[in-house]
């Protein structure tokens, strides 16, 4: 038992040790003669990616309700707070917001978006069994995780207003979606790697699609009043933390693929989402809530 | 250390007064030597909260560039006939509003008019040296143009710009004040406007505008240009000009993707939406 608690800190210690030089190595200058010049300074790119178009035909994915046809009843009340909450989490879930990002900067387009995490898809199939916690949780639960985890702050109580608002906002938004059935659109899409993931091809790709918005640090872009971020943080201490379900490669380069840049969708490859989102994996951002400090301290690039 | 530093002055400096001054300081005690480089920094300390309230640096550049929008200059006419006396741009002939831009936007609005389109020095990259030497993003093969804007007036007019006409007009335009007046449309015209502005048109693969051009459509930054405060017919116009290929001057191909999905019908309401909202910029 002993031997076997030594034998996984041997090897982690020494994955830490591998991760640290990679990420030595990205700051080091690229070699201008390799490089393309447009590459690394583009302003833009004509439709030249011919091989590959993503054609949505009308009906192709499920439309939720608009918002104006919210009744004018305490069941509309409710829904609007939810939207409230999901879309300035920082104004109406103060007390539980730990960091910049609201519930609408991972579930794009107030929770609309397919292959953005859209909420119509999700409430049909909770409760589930899930992987991480290796138990069946319910939609309430999920979310909950959501506030310890992305948003790095404190779970609303499964009885608190803010979490029946959004629960509710929920259900309104999937109103028509059937119960127990993988709907087009949901979740992420599926990313395949061709190549090992190389986090200096990745910073490439961040400087020339990424950097326009996120900024060259990453840190976002905050509101013109200050208020808020109008273009979320990837890494930093408003961003989400190593416990969320982005800080897993391949969940970012799902994200990436089926949403970034907003607007063009799917314009990146899988090799190149792989490549940004080790990237990104790569920098800081708060620790674990469910790791000891130590752990963070010696294992800092362990996700989970 | 401060003794090197003065040494180091006095072998450089030429002139007699200068050199007198010097010696004065070598002469000085060490307590004299050290108050005077903290006034000094105190004196710096003080005029940087000084110097936004006694002069404005872009004051001159400002003038200049009001002289000719205004009456022009030589063979350039004036902006104003077109663009309106404050800047307010023109409805009825589709002319945008350029009061309260950012300067680098018009800088870079007026770079792409005087390019001229059929010479864009697009650079199509030959194939690399070596793949497994070099294992670089080459996923796609991607064209980088600096863009181009079609417009039968603006193209002639921008060629004859010099660039410090270009910096003169966008500081001059970016310190104008402008106050919109909301104009009524009819409720459903705004409700979709509405619709699209906030949440776009998520199954169509459509963000809304306001995720890049800022809440009200206000603007952000010299990249994303204010939707608000624009003509109705400006912004139809220039969503006709992307999809039919005309303008081609965005960052990341990101306004020509998401004016391919825009409808006849969603370019009204969106239009009619932002024209309804109250705005105004550089104004108390």
């Amino acid at each position: 038992m002993k031997w076997i608690f030594l034998k996984w800190v041997l090897f982690f210690s020494f994955y830490n040790v591998v991760l640290s030089v990679a990420a030595q190595e990205i700051g080091q200058s690229l070699d201008s003669l390799e490089v393309r010049p447009s590459l690394v300074n583009s302003r833009l790119s004509l439709p030249t990616q011919l091989t590959q178009v993503h054609v949505i035909s009308p009906g192709e994915y499920f439309a939720p309700p608009l918002v104006a046809d919210i009744s004018d009843d305490r069941f509309g009340d409710m829904v609007r707070m939810g939207r409230n909450i999901f879309i300035n989490t920082d104004v109406y879930a103060k007390r539980y917001a730990g960091n910049g990002l609201n519930c609408s900067s991972c579930h794009l387009q107030e929770g609309r978006k397919p292959h953005g995490i859209p909420l119509w898809a999700a409430y049909g199939r909770y409760p589930m069994y899930r992987h991480k916690t290796r138990t069946v949780v319910t939609l309430e639960e999920r979310i909950q995780d959501c506030f310890i985890y992305s948003m790095d702050g404190i779970a609303p109580t499964l009885d608190a207003p803010e979490m029946k608002a959004l629960v509710t906002y929920t259900k309104w938004l999937s109103k028509g979606s059937p119960v127990g059935v993988d709907l087009p659109g949901r979740g992420l899409p599926n990313v395949s790697r061709t190549q090992d993931l190389d986090p200096k091809r990745g910073k490439i790709v961040y400087e020339t699609r990424c950097e326009l918005c996120h900024g060259k640090d990453g840190k976002g872009q905050k509101h013109t009043n200050g208020e808020g971020y109008i273009f979320p943080p990837l890494w930093g201490g408003d961003s989400y933390n190593k416990g969320s379900g982005l800080q897993r490669v391949r969940t970012l380069a799902k994200f990436i693929k089926g949403n970034m840049p907003l607007g063009a969708s799917f314009s990146l490859t899988d090799q190149e989402s792989l490549d940004v989102a080790i990237y990104i994996w790569l920098q800081e951002r708060p620790r674990n809530p469910k790791m000891s400090w130590a752990m963070d301290f010696f294992f800092p690039n362990m996700a989970r | 250390m401060g003794v090197v530093l003065i040494k180091g002055i006095d072998v450089e400096l030429g002139s007699n007064i200068q050199r007198s001054l010097v010696s004065r300081l070598k002469n000085m005690s060490g307590w004299s030597v050290v108050l005077a480089v903290l006034s000094v920094f105190l004196f710096i300390f003080l005029v940087q909260f000084a110097l936004p309230f006694s002069s404005d640096s872009q004051e001159p550049y400002r003038l200049v560039g009001e002289q000719l929008a205004l009456n022009g200059n030589g063979n350039i006419p004036a902006c104003a006939p077109c663009h309106g006396l404050q800047g307010q741009g023109n409805a009825e002939i589709a002319s945008p509003r350029l009061a309260g831009l950012h300067p680098d936007y018009i800088k870079k609005q007026l770079e792409d008019y005087a390019r001229d389109p059929l010479n864009t020095r697009a650079v199509v990259e030959p194939i690399a040296r070596d793949y497994v030497k070099t294992p670089r993003t080459y996923g796609d093969l991607t064209v980088f143009t600096p863009g181009t804007r079609y417009d039968p007036k603006m193209n002639e007019l921008a060629k004859m710009l010099s660039a410090e006409d270009r910096h003169n007009l966008a500081i001059y335009y970016s310190k104008l004040v402008f106050v919109a007046t909301p104009k009524a449309y009819d409720f459903e015209t705004l409700e979709r406007g509405e619709d699209l502005a906030l949440r776009g048109k998520p199954e169509y693969g459509l963000p809304a505008c306001d995720s890049c051009h800022g809440p009200g459509g206000q603007g952000f930054g010299a990249i994303f240009p204010p939707l608000a405060g624009q003509p109705v017919t400006y912004i139809i116009a220039q969503i006709n000009q992307w999809q039919a290929g005309k303008r081609d001057n965005d960052h990341l191909a990101l306004m020509r993707n998401i004016a391919d999905q825009l409808t006849d019908g969603d370019k009204v309401n969106v239009a009619a939406y932002y024209d309804n909202l109250s705005y105004s910029v550089n104004s108390e």
